[in-house]
């Protein structure tokens, strides 16, 4: 056999090994962002439903009406502020599990994953319970006479920003904890030999080695934020929305499935020029590492 | 004075001793080469004098300053590790200028230090590279760079060229060893490879089970090893008795026993030509296997041919019984 046949042969097998999961992503990704693409090019008809033709009006709409455009902002905003909170209070509790040499490691990381046990709907009430204006917090607060009046905890900013944080912590723990668990240490038993006190070797050393999971966590943990649907439906109440209740709004309750579809077309797209642009950054990054 | 003097020095993990009262001593610009097998607890007295490990007794001694509760970011010393540890996500530049940046050099002057530490190994004009754009060898003298670069009081090399194939290995013997002198730098070479350190070093400390079996020159150990341990671990070791060895070089094979020198009768079991020497396999009459690596130009023996073996008086050593020491 020679060299061209054995690595066609390799490359077959390659494929065959990739193909169940090829199809899946084909069938229950591509298929139907497919079909939702050309949905949301028709018109509207309020009574009818979806009429025939060509029209922008939704694209239009959702990029220009102040309305969408500040739920799209809330979006990412919530995106961008749910994955920093997680990466800075992730990090250091991954670098902990990571580095630790407890026996209690184990039980730790258990401790991480909890959450991740409960049922979504549960874990959400629970925060319903703590948040609400005569909930846990409120009523503690207000007992110990350091408020006069409830703080407004629930259904805006601050309830998204708090569930969802609490719910994809552990995504971004699991993979800073493997990305540090794989630092050489001779590097950092290096830069210390070499006059780095604990903060300039963290600095200089740990911290751009272990860039490219955080780039991976964070990418994780927003595109997690920016589709949830359960949390913000529930910790957000009827009226404060975010990209993914307003989709789910147009599609199930007012039956625009064309408008749904371009703000979900939308959506997809930028979180995918997201993903692009921050794995792009992340590959630079590993390149270097 | 910048000289290294390890006291008492003791590390224990749980049940086991690693290090067990190590005291020797390292004259200012001398190369100490500590050997021993794997697990006697030679990086362990390394990463001891390096800070990175806190030992459970004794003093460590750097030019005459106690520097044993020093933390390792402020003991000025050069550390070559066998897995390099660049700094993967700087260049070369960068990493030689790690340590000088540290010290508060900056500018011109680093410029100028870089580039003197570079052209010392050899890697001048490779300063803008990443470490994996360069070959193992050159990733080597970057961290050789990288750690002279600083006038380190101490060198200390962790088996530092045990990634690296045959050749070029022995190539960066010579370099290592050169610098090491023209520097006059105090060095502690940490390997398991006895050859590396009878070539290189000044003087060998043999370690096993963390004990100090010897140390002396290269000479001392290889021609007056204390006991069999050192004996059969730096160079090879062939027993005649229990406690009569001499080295494969110092035995030849002849056919009939001569006069003027002691002998055994032997039978020859594997006659290897090795180039430079015929290395013979023999076994005496009490089945115990001899090694001997003769010149080619005499009289070559079969396999299973009678024979002899003969060696001058002062070449055996007379040893403690092996039993005596544990392993």
């Amino acid at each position: 056999m020679n060299a061209g046949q054995s690595t066609r042969a390799s490359l077959r097998s390659g494929y065959g090994l990739l193909s169940p999961s090829l199809l899946l992503l084909l069938v229950i990704f591509l298929a139907p962002l497919a079909l939702m693409l050309p949905m949301s090019f028709k018109p509207y008809i309020a009574g009818q439903g979806i009429g025939t033709g060509f029209t922008l009006e939704h694209f239009v709409k959702a990029l220009t009406d102040d309305y969408y455009l500040e739920i799209a902002g809330r979006t990412l905003m919530l995106g961008g502020i749910v994955t920093s909170l997680c990466l800075v209070i992730g990090y250091p509790l991954a670098f902990f599990l990571a580095r630790t040499r407890s026996r209690l490691r184990s039980w730790l990381i258990l401790l991480v994953i909890f959450p991740l046990l409960l049922n979504l709907v549960v874990r959400t009430f629970g925060w319903i319970a703590l948040l609400a204006n005569r909930g846990l917090i409120n009523d503690a607060l207000i007992t110990l006479g350091l408020i006069a009046t409830p703080i407004k905890l629930l259904f805006n900013f601050t309830g998204l920003l708090i569930g969802l944080t609490h719910i994809f912590l552990p995504f971004m723990v699991l993979v800073l904890m493997a990305a540090i668990e794989h630092l050489p240490r001779d590097v950092e038993d290096a830069a210390r030999s070499l006059g780095a006190g604990w903060l300039v070797t963290f600095w200089k050393v740990t911290l751009p080695l272990s860039l490219p999971g955080i780039v991976s966590g964070s990418i994780l943990v927003f595109v997690l934020t920016v589709s949830a649907l359960v949390t913000p439906r529930l910790l957000g109440g009827p009226t404060y929305k975010v990209m993914s209740t307003l989709i789910f709004e147009q599609f199930l309750q007012l039956l625009n499935w064309p408008l749904g579809s371009a703000l979900a077309f939308l959506l997809t797209l930028v979180s995918v020029i997201l993903i692009a642009g921050s794995s792009a950054l992340a590959r630079r990054a590993g390149a270097a590492a | 004075m910048s000289g290294l003097r390890l006291d008492e020095l003791t590390k224990r993990y749980g049940e086991i001793t690693a290090v067990d009262r190590l005291t020797l001593e390292i004259g200012e610009g001398q190369l100490l080469a500590l050997v021993g097998p794997s697990g006697c607890g030679k990086t362990t007295v390394l990463r001891m004098v390096a800070g990175l490990i806190e030992p459970d007794g004794g003093r460590v001694n750097l030019g005459g300053a106690d520097i044993t509760d020093t933390p390792v970011h402020k003991r000025n010393l050069g550390l070559v590790f066998q897995s390099y540890a660049l700094f993967p996500h700087m260049s070369v530049n960068d990493n030689v200028a790690f340590g000088l940046q540290r010290r508060g050099v900056r500018g011109a002057t680093l410029d100028a230090q870089v580039s003197r530490a570079l052209a010392m190994v050899r890697l001048d004009g490779l300063g803008l590279r990443k470490p994996r754009e360069l070959s193992g060898g050159q990733q080597q003298r970057v961290a050789l760079a990288r750690a002279i670069a600083i006038s380190p009081q101490v060198l200390l090399l962790d088996e530092p060229l045990s990634n690296l194939d045959a050749t070029l290995r022995e190539e960066m013997r010579a370099e290592i060893r050169r610098l090491q002198q023209e520097l006059r730098i105090t060095a502690l070479f940490v390997t398991h490879d006895q050859a590396e350190a009878l070539t290189m070093a000044d003087r060998i400390a043999v370690l096993n089970g963390g004990r100090l079996e010897q140390i002396g020159s290269p000479e001392d150990v290889y021609r007056r090893p204390a006991n069999a341990f050192v004996a059969s671990f730096v160079g090879r070791a062939n027993f005649i008795t229990e406690t009569l060895a001499v080295r494969p070089e110092d035995l030849s094979v002849v056919a009939a026993a001569p006069d003027d020198a002691q002998s055994r009768p032997v039978r020859v079991l594997v006659a290897a030509f090795a180039g430079a020497a015929i290395h013979y396999t023999l076994a005496l009459d009490d089945g115990r296997e001899l090694r001997a690596h003769v010149p080619p130009d005499g009289r070559v023996f079969r396999p299973g041919e009678a024979a002899h073996v003969a060696w001058a008086k002062e070449d055996a050593v007379e040893l403690p019984s092996s039993g005596a020491r544990g392993s």
